[in-house]
């Protein structure tokens, strides 16, 4: 099996979590600190999926207002969208509309794979589970809630977004009868709390 | 760190900010910190050499004066610096950055930048002991040569 290469991009408000949960995936570390990123950072994981590897390439986005205009450029071939959100913080749900608009303008995959991904439910909740499912269903996205903190669900944000964009991008070789079993599933996980 | 380092700056990205800069300059007589960043950020990201100087030039400039974005203008100096290979002033950059904040990002690239210098310094040895080589088959040549010469003579 050849190599592929998936490109996701990583979005949301500063302080949501992205550098975190891609931190957590990575390299399985977590840093209490927040280190704000600058600019643009990357890094990479091969991936398993279905006896085939895929070099995931995860661009990680500065949260920050003053980088909104620089980064548009870094949309430009992704497969897929990780739209962040902070579940202990409303207005940063409320903002994923504004992502998902500038996501659209700059995009030049009509088919780009979203996911919706409510952060750090280990600790106390503000933004309802159904706030968040909503607002996925309402953008045909997929949707789930981790703590990059305690390790919760945070593989599975990616895999279940290089499932669906395998299942439709690389489906079977033409692509057009493929069945795409992975679009408009809703992960039903069960509500869980940590506390750690 | 690699493809994020070889990642290249659209061109119309770059035009779109160097017109801004342009602009504002003409009407102005000044540039704003922003428009200055975002053109400096585009060009720090260039494929030549001489735009990533000019970049650097920029945030050198910004660095000094604006100190609220200085975060930034120090990671660029040093992004900037490590794709033109100048391991010394990036490495600089790097530590002034961590000495200030604590940052995974900074130290990633501080990271890179010691093993690409690393790599550097093991290559120039690699070529100085290659030139010693050759520079000792010339000299054993010579008197191979010069020790024929005599012993034709007698």
């Amino acid at each position: 099996m050849t190599d592929r290469a998936i490109k996701l991009l990583v979005i949301g408000e500063s302080g949501v979590g992205k550098s975190s949960l891609i931190r957590r995936f990575v390299e399985n570390k977590f840093d209490e600190n927040h280190d704000v990123t600058i600019g643009m950072d990357f890094k990479s994981k091969v991936m398993n999926i279905d006896g085939a590897d895929f070099k995931v390439a995860l661009w990680d986005t500065a949260g920050a207002e003053r980088f909104r205009s620089l980064t548009p450029s870094f949309y430009r071939k992704a497969l897929g969208a990780i739209l962040v959100y902070d579940i202990t913080n409303r207005d940063s749900l409320v903002k994923l509309e504004a992502w998902l608009a500038e996501l659209d303008s700059y995009s030049d995959n009509p088919n780009i794979a979203i996911i919706v991904v409510g952060n750090k439910i280990d600790q106390e909740r503000v933004v309802d589970r159904e706030e968040g499912r909503k607002f996925a269903r309402k953008h045909r996205a997929l949707f789930i809630e981790t703590s990059a903190k305690c390790d919760q669900f945070v593989s599975d944000v990616f895999k279940d977004i290089v499932e669906k964009i395998v299942s439709s991008d690389f489906g079977n070789g033409n692509g057009s009868n493929s069945i795409n079993i992975g679009s408009n599933q809703d992960l039903e996980e069960p509500t869980s709390t940590c506390y750690c | 760190m690699d493809e994020l380092l070889n990642d290249v700056v659209p061109q119309e990205d770059l035009e779109r900010f160097e017109k801004k800069y342009h602009h504002e300059l003409e009407l102005d007589g000044e540039v704003t910190s922003e428009t200055k960043f975002e053109y400096a950020f585009c060009l720090v990201r260039s494929r030549y050499t001489n735009d990533i100087r000019k970049g650097l030039m920029f945030l050198e400039d910004l660095a000094r004066t604006h100190p609220d974005g200085r975060r930034d203008y120090i990671y660029y100096l040093a992004f900037g610096n490590a794709r033109i290979k100048n391991y010394t002033e990036g490495l600089k950059y790097c530590k002034a950055f961590l000495e200030i904040e604590s940052n995974d990002q900074v130290r990633s690239l501080e990271e890179y930048i010691k093993k690409q210098s690393d790599k550097e310094v093991a290559k120039g040895m690699a070529v100085a002991g290659g030139a010693a080589l050759v520079l000792g088959g010339i000299l054993g040549l010579g008197i191979a040569m010069s020790r024929n010469k005599q012993k034709r003579d007698k």
